[in-house]
């Protein structure tokens, strides 16, 4: 958005004018997007105010799929577990990264090693990521429970993802292992733009690390901050990757998130409408909370270094 | 933190670096090793797994890995994957960045509502067209096959590419351009002689980064292909293991397989990946 205000770089050269022809130039990335990701967007709107199976003739039903929606309790419960999701991903992505950024941000020899190999999740395909967890976590042969049995902890063993209890929680961890790279990265860059010579006036004047952190680092990255938040908000809205490959929803429906419901009542049970009246409302969800948050990060300035 | 207001180069010294490293050290190692629990299980038995689940294999069955290629058809999900990738991350680039030259250099009609709506597509998640994408694709005859997700690929990483070039264009002198116009260069010829080769850095960086997001990418493949010729290796896995649940020794062999070129990938292309997520998202 600032981006599109500062795009006045001066424009086209003087005699070239306002060319329609430099239009060609979007043309085809326009016509991608308006056919992949605009047009299904707004077909979606109609198709969520109708009754539809998928191959017949669209029946109009009006509101009807969002009064349902708001009567779902599975769907509505989604939604919870999504927040408690992301709540999750705030503390093992987002602080996680953080604090690792700062605790590797070294010039040392080792450390840029430390660094690659903390990010390498990152690139590790959710499915390969799940499926590997899903045995790393399983009842019988699972890693952790080999290990508790190696501690002499054999009670502690637990079906951990197919009780309540857990299932939520294991998903949330096998994110930030996953993620916690990604945001590590970001930091660590912000990291290196902080002036030197602020930690080295605050050394002098006795602050010790923690003070170190919590009165020049965090003040300092607060920007940062609030945008790898934002991404964290709404990467985890549309998560799906991890929760299908590791539970699917399962145990009865306790890690169910709006996409995994989302797909099951769209292709599974052959009800599209209800299914995409679904998308419309996280559609609105998501883009109501990037713009609440965006507006709420302008206000808060970020501080200028 | 501190350590990093030191002249580089050296070893630790005092010892907090040494503290700093060491914990660094060990977390960093507890979190790689279920991948390397995973490869090396994959070199076991079956019933190797179940008694010793992390002992390191007695004999190195290395037949695992062939016998999960052929099982679980790799090479064709391999071939599939390469395909929708290459061809995604090409069609993005090449019109992302026209797209973003003329955003950032060229005057014309309703440029600022364009470059608008283009990035809607940076909040927007990809489900929240899926269903109305599939039935789309349906209707246009490209379920099943690699174009649905060649398409939809390039289409959901054309806002994140467009807004990368835009911004580095920006960063650029024009006045390169500027001769070339002199010269009597038309926008077309510039923009192909000169500006393109100005900005391939850029492409690649975004290329990379797109490379590893739609190689990895789920949801769509899930939903569009349902055809085992057309299936790419994120989808395959899934099926793989779910057919295979109890078969570990397969399962981890089919997952090492597709996991240690992209981890090869990733450590060749280590910088690149690194300044296009930075130049992404910390400014």
């Amino acid at each position: 958005m600032r981006a599109a205000r500062n795009n006045g770089l001066g424009g086209g050269r003087p005699g070239e004018g306002a060319g329609i022809a430099n239009l060609l130039f979007v043309i085809p990335a326009l016509t991608l997007y308006a056919l992949f990701v605009l047009w299904p967007l707004a077909a979606s709107l109609y198709y969520s105010l109708t009754d539809w199976d998928g191959i017949g003739q669209p029946r109009w039903v009006g509101l009807a799929n969002f009064a349902r929606a708001f009567d779902d309790d599975i769907h509505l419960a989604s939604y919870l577990h999504v927040t408690l999701y992301i709540l999750g991903t705030l503390v093992f992505e987002v602080s996680f990264g953080l604090v690792m950024a700062v605790l590797l941000n070294s010039d040392r020899p080792g450390f840029a090693l430390l660094r690659g190999l903390f990010f390498s999740p990152v690139v590790l395909s959710m499915s390969a990521a799940g499926v590997l967890w899903t045995f790393v976590f399983d009842y019988r042969t699972g890693l952790v429970n080999a290990m508790l049995k190696g501690m002499g902890l054999s009670d502690w063993a637990q079906p951990w993802l197919s009780q309540p209890a857990t299932a939520l929680l294991c998903v949330m961890l096998v994110s930030g292992w996953k993620f916690a790279g990604f945001y590590m990265i970001l930091f660590f860059a912000a990291l290196r733009r902080i002036p030197r010579s602020l930690y080295e006036a605050a050394t002098l004047e006795g602050a010790g690390p923690l003070r170190q952190f919590f009165s020049i680092t965090l003040p300092l990255l607060k920007q940062n901050i609030l945008i790898c938040g934002l991404l964290a908000v709404t990467g985890g809205f549309a998560g799906f990757d991890l929760f299908f490959t590791m539970t699917n929803g399962q145990p009865y429906n306790t890690t169910e998130v709006p996409v995994t419901w989302i797909v099951k009542m769209g292709f599974d049970s052959d009800q599209l409408g209800y299914g995409i009246a679904l998308t419309v409302i996280l559609t609105v969800v998501v883009s109501l909370i990037s713009l609440l948050y965006l507006r709420f990060a302008e206000r808060s300035h970020a501080v200028e270094y | 933190m501190r350590s990093s207001i030191r002249t580089p180069r050296n070893p630790p010294k005092t010892l907090g670096e040494w503290l700093q490293f060491g914990i660094g050290a060990v977390i960093v190692a507890g979190m790689c090793f279920p991948a390397f629990w995973m490869t090396y299980s994959s070199f076991k038995t079956n019933r190797e797994i179940f008694r010793a689940p992390y002992a390191l294999p007695e004999t190195w069955h290395w037949e695992n890995l062939t016998k999960a290629w052929e099982d679980g058809g790799l090479g064709g999900l391999y071939l599939n994957s390469i395909i929708v990738t290459a061809a995604s991350v090409i069609l993005c680039a090449f019109f992302a960045t026209l797209a973003a030259y003329a955003f950032a250099r060229l005057e014309f009609p309703f440029r600022r509502v364009l470059y608008r709506v283009f990035l809607i597509g940076l909040l927007l998640p990809p489900p929240a067209v899926a269903i109305a994408l599939f039935t789309q694709l349906r209707d246009m005859g490209l379920l099943n096959t690699l174009w649905a997700l060649i398409f939809a690929n390039a289409a959901w990483t054309l806002s994140i590419t467009l807004f990368l070039m835009t911004g580095y264009f920006r960063t650029l002198k024009r006045e390169m351009e500027e001769a070339a116009r002199l010269e009597g260069a038309d926008t077309l010829r510039v923009f192909w002689y000169v500006v393109l080769p100005l900005v391939k850095p850029a492409m690649i960086t975004t290329g990379i980064l797109n490379t590893i997001n739609i190689w990895n990418e789920l949801m769509f493949a899930l939903l569009f292909i349902s055809d085992d010729a057309s299936r790419t290796l994120p989808a395959g896995i899934v099926r793989f293991s779910g057919f295979h649940s109890t078969n570990y020794a397969l399962v981890f062999a089919a997952l090492t397989i597709t996991t240690v070129p992209i981890m090869l990938f990733y450590f060749i292309s280590q910088r690149h990946v690194i300044r296009g997520l930075t130049a992404a998202r910390a400014d």
